[in-house]
């Protein structure tokens, strides 16, 4: 018995250490996903021309149920090619659009197609066209059709070899190059997803991110020697070459995409995220060198990422993980890949305030929620971005508190930290403000891509992450602790859909939360309860009080009343936010102090708070004293604004 | 007279005349004051009676502050954390040396406390070139008599400032600076321009108000009409005695930079209600006050300065003159 019990655990520690050992290969044993879009790739960049020249062979297999005549892919650079494309277009409606140089452009050009068909290449490069079909925008050139000379039927696999050269942009939208530093994302020709009704392969939008299907990754970066080089999984093998380059194979499986990064300047840092019952995983940080005093920083909220999100949602299963600190005004920071995250800091960074802590974080966090859990982000980005930003208020939160407000001045370099602002989750991490000023901006359930440029973030982060925590204060952790924990489960390495989630929401509630979803998804309605009127007048020995809720916004939720009589007893009432007003009344010997709508903050969405309670009495005049108080800040800062200006007499 | 001997007789200058001091801050309380109560209005009647209101007064009640402004117009659009202690300061020097925009109420009132201080300095200067009490009614007599020409010297450097910012200012940061970092990925290499930018600027800025500053004591202490004159002549004091008259501006740069960091130390965060925050308050206006020395400090000294350069030492000698004698009368002895 006891031989069997050593022997056993022999097994369990020798399969360990292979997995772990397979795992800093590169390796998931067994395979997680599907594996129907791998990608062997060779790719060499000359950073004095900033080119890239590459050819790839892609193993594809039809997963679907129906043939297919057509491949699609995504030329995701040539939305930087000129400013006709859907992506500039949109760009420019509502932002500043920077002038762009010719030279700070990218291009994409695919030279070769070419498909085995029994063995024999068919070259497909003259059926090759580009076409829209989100906008119909005969100049964009994002996406590119060609033409198989037979359909591919269900379960058939297809080898593909493209060829393309590529202009490296001046950074934008987080790729390209400035100065020596160079992230390249979205590089390559990539496979749109193939669903029963048809290529889900959307053009590139200003507002919206990535979708591609799992596969094996085997990647052959060539640059300078001496660069160091970071990507997507881990590398296999370096080799020197005799015109002064090096190649790094890098290699990764079950991931939906590959991005990387070269520099000279960059320092290499490594640690190890241990915990009790989450695998291991090696950190490896390409620091900038003027953020080599930040490097723990990095390390210290990566794991905070892998442990919450680990405890919470599931386990990180690659073992290891490339954080990428860009380049100052790279403008490649914030952004997530398979295995490999941008963080984004400053030269002045003080501790108890956001950066890096609060990008690593919702970076690193995206390892599971975009790079575990698939979802398309041109079509749900609130699945990636908004779950994402939940999780990451709240590790953020466990994790670091307390945080305060900091801003920036003289040109955004210094910094200065109020240390009478504390951040807290709800309102500040959860991004309230942003999503106050525009609420209804778009409607969640549209297609994100639609959203309208520039403000769909607001509804894709920061209305997901408000719902989520109003979800968690309404129903309790457990059960939204549950819900994400079991979506991450059923749905990884997998694409899952909005019903998807929320049949999982309501399983893990035990109720049908559809109303929840139908206000906070379907409809872009505002949620605003308030206390329209609170009296309490003698009446013979007792208080007469009345209490009015109103519900000022066109969107429902139950809340509840509380109200408080002067010896501290309360009376509270569930209301279930349907009416548009509701009257209370009590006669009792003391008199009402307060009246609260959602007096627990239930309800986060709610865009005016200040109206949601009422005082009398004592309590009832500390406005005017707190109007005292702000003017005479406010006033101080006037003073000084008037002194600044008094310098040109 | 060396530049330190001018900062220690313009500090001495400024001191004798304690009523000065009182009245340029009594003049900032003023100028502020109605915005403030108008700011207050609106406060108290976003919060009513709203529970929202505790926190608020007893500290920084972030969400509602959020929400005020954005819902607040003119004003109320500009309370934020940021006028909280130091970071008020940074936020204005941050906002005036990258020429931020700031709503029109605002501007307005910086406009008409520029006039007020139009209208005083010919009292103040003359206070300071005569070096003994001029009394309210000769002090109001000045400024009177020479609101008229610095409105006109006013005019010359509103156009000289408005070329500053509103043509080299863009042209440093939105055009040169761009193109100097434009491939930096070093933020300390950015870091650097962008100070070195501010230098420039700095230097042009310090450069027109020394000529400016100069421009207005030889209007007062010779008497003069004209404001080109006088702006001339100042610009020739200034080349004449560019060492000390420049060492003299380093040094009351010097006061100016003393006062915040002294500031810096003990400003006042959000505090509550009650003692606390007219304690703040308090300290606040402290700080105020130490600016307004420092600016009229620039002024004594720079008086004493070009007195002691040209050699004008009857001027404090002299028998008391009769208005509306000019401080250079007093020198023709």
């Amino acid at each position: 018995m006891r031989y069997l019990r050593l022997s056993a655990a022999a097994s369990a520690i020798l399969a360990s250490c292979s997995l772990v050992s397979a795992q800093s290969m590169g390796q998931m044993t067994p395979p997680r996903s599907p594996r129907n879009a791998s990608y062997s790739i060779d790719v060499r960049l000359d950073p004095a021309s900033r080119t890239i020249t590459a050819s790839e062979v892609i193993t594809w297999r039809n997963i679907t149920t129906k043939p297919v005549d057509d491949l699609r892919f995504h030329l995701y650079w040539n939305a930087w090619r000129d400013d006709r494309s859907t992506w500039q277009r949109e760009r420019k409606l509502g932002r500043t659009v920077r002038v762009t140089r010719p030279d700070d452009r990218a291009t994409m050009d695919v030279s070769s197609v070419r498909v085995m068909n029994g063995g024999q290449p068919v070259d497909l490069t003259g059926s090759l066209r580009f076409i829209a079909p989100d906008d119909g925008n005969a100049d964009d050139r994002t996406v590119l059709q060609a033409a198989l000379p037979q359909p591919a039927a269900p379960g058939s696999t297809l080898t593909i070899e493209i060829a393309w050269t590529a202009h490296v942009p001046r950074t934008i939208a987080r790729t390209g190059a400035i100065g020596n530093f160079f992230f390249i994302a979205q590089w390559f020709p990539k496979l749109g997803v193939l669903q029963e009704d048809g290529w889900n392969c959307h053009q590139f939008h200003s507002n919206t991110e990535f979708f591609s299907d799992y596969g094996v990754y085997d990647v052959r970066v060539t640059a300078p020697k001496a660069w160091p080089v970071g990507a997507t999984g881990v590398v296999r093998d370096r080799r020197d070459n005799s015109d002064g380059t090096t190649t790094h194979r890098y290699y990764q499986e079950d991931v939906h995409d590959f991005a990387w990064t070269t520099s000279p300047d960059s320092l290499e840092r490594t640690a190890r995220f241990e915990h009790p019952t989450l695998p291991p995983v090696e950190m490896r940080l390409l620091l900038r060198p003027d953020h080599a005093s930040q490097a723990e920083r990095h390390f210290d909220a990566t794991r905070a990422a892998l442990k919450y999100y680990g405890e919470w949602f599931g386990a990180y299963p690659y073992g290891h993980i490339t954080i990428v600190d860009p380049a100052f005004q790279s403008g490649a920071g914030g952004m997530e890949y398979p295995t490999l995250f941008t963080g984004g800091t400053r030269w002045f960074a003080p501790e108890h305030s956001d950066d890096p802590e609060d990008v690593v974080i919702h970076e690193a966090g995206h390892q599971f929620f975009y790079g575990i859990v698939g979802s398309n982000e041109f079509e749900d980005a609130w699945m990636d971005e908004g779950l994402n930003t939940f999780g990451e208020a709240r590790a953020l939160m466990t994790w670091y508190s307390p945080m305060y407000l900091q801003q920036r001045y003289f040109g955004n370099f210094v910094p200065y930290v109020f240390k009478d602002v504390r951040l807290d989750r709800e309102i500040y991490w959860n991004r309230f403000a942003g999503y106050r000023r525009n609420p209804k901006i778009d409607q969640q359930s549209a297609p994100s891509y639609r959203y309208y440029p520039g403000l769909g973030t607001q509804t894709t982060y920061n209305k997901t992450a408000l719902w989520l925590n109003t979800f968690e204060r309404w129903l309790g952790w457990p059960v939204v602790q549950r819900t994400l924990s079991t979506y991450f489960e059923r749905w990884q390495f997998k694409h899952p859909k909005p019903d998807d989630f929320f049949a999982i929401a309501n399983e893990a509630a035990g109720r049908d939360l559809s109303p929840f979803f139908d206000q906070v998804y379907r409809s872009s309605n505002v949620f605003d309860y308030g206390i329209q009127e609170l009296r309490s007048d003698r009446e013979g020995d007792n208080y007469r009080t009345t209490v009015v809720a109103r519900r000022y916004g066109e969107a429902t939720f139950p809340i509840d009343i509380r109200v408080t009589f002067a010896d501290g007893q309360q009376a509270v009432e569930h209301w279930d936010g349907q009416d548009r007003w509701r009257q209370y009344t009590y006669d009792r010997a003391e008199r009402a102090v307060t009246a609260e709508a959602d007096p627990e903050h239930v309800l986060l969405l709610d865009v005016n708070a200040t109206n949601n309670s009422r005082a009398l009495g004592p309590r009832g005049e500390l406005g005017t004293k707190a109007a005292t108080k702000w003017s005479l800040k406010w006033m101080i800062w006037l003073q000084d604004c008037l002194l600044s200006w008094s310098m040109f007499v | 007279m060396s530049p330190l001997a001018a900062c220690r007789d313009g500090i001495r200058r400024v001191a004798a005349a304690p009523l000065i001091l009182a009245g340029v801050w009594l003049m900032t309380m003023l100028a502020g004051l109605p915005l403030a109560l108008a700011l207050r209005g609106e406060i108290s009647s976003h919060l009513g009676t709203s529970l929202a209101s505790e926190p608020a007064a007893n500290g920084v009640n972030y969400e509602w502050m959020q929400e005020f402004a954005d819902q607040a117009t003119g004003i109320g659009t500009t309370l934020r954390p940021t006028i909280l202690g130091f970071g008020a300061v940074l936020d204005n020097l941050s906002a005036f040396l990258d020429n931020t925009s700031r709503p029109i109420v605002i501007v307005g009132a910086a406009g008409m406390y520029i006039l007020l201080w139009l209208f005083v300095a010919g009292g103040i200067i003359d206070r300071y070139a005569r070096d003994r009490a001029t009394g309210v009614h000769g002090f109001f007599s000045a400024s009177g008599v020479f609101f008229f020409r610095f409105l006109r010297l006013g005019l010359v450097m509103l156009a000289v400032y408005g070329l500053l910012f509103s043509y080299l200012h863009p042209w440093l940061f939105d055009r040169v600076y761009p193109r100097l970092t434009r491939e930096v990925n070093f933020e300390p290499t950015a870091f650097f321009i962008r100070v070195s930018l501010y230098l420039i600027f700095g230097l042009a800025l310090g450069a027109c108000n020394l000529a400016f500053d100069y421009a207005k004591v030889r209007a007062v202490v010779e008497d003069r009409r004209s404001a080109l004159g006088a702006l001339a002549s100042g610009l020739r004091f200034v080349r004449r005695n560019a060492g000390a008259a420049v060492t003299l501006y380093l040094l009351d740069v010097g006061l100016f930079v003393i006062a915040l960091a002294a500031y810096a130390a003990v400003a006042p965060g959000a505090g509550g209600i009650g003692w606390t925050m007219w304690f703040g308050f308090a300290i606040a206006q402290l700080y105020i006050l130490a600016r307004l020395w420092v600016k009229l400090v620039f002024w004594a000294s720079e008086t004493a300065l070009f007195q002691g350069r040209l050699a004008h030492a009857g001027y404090v000698a002299a028998a008391k003159p009769v208005w509306p004698d000019s401080p250079a009368a007093e020198a023709i002895t």
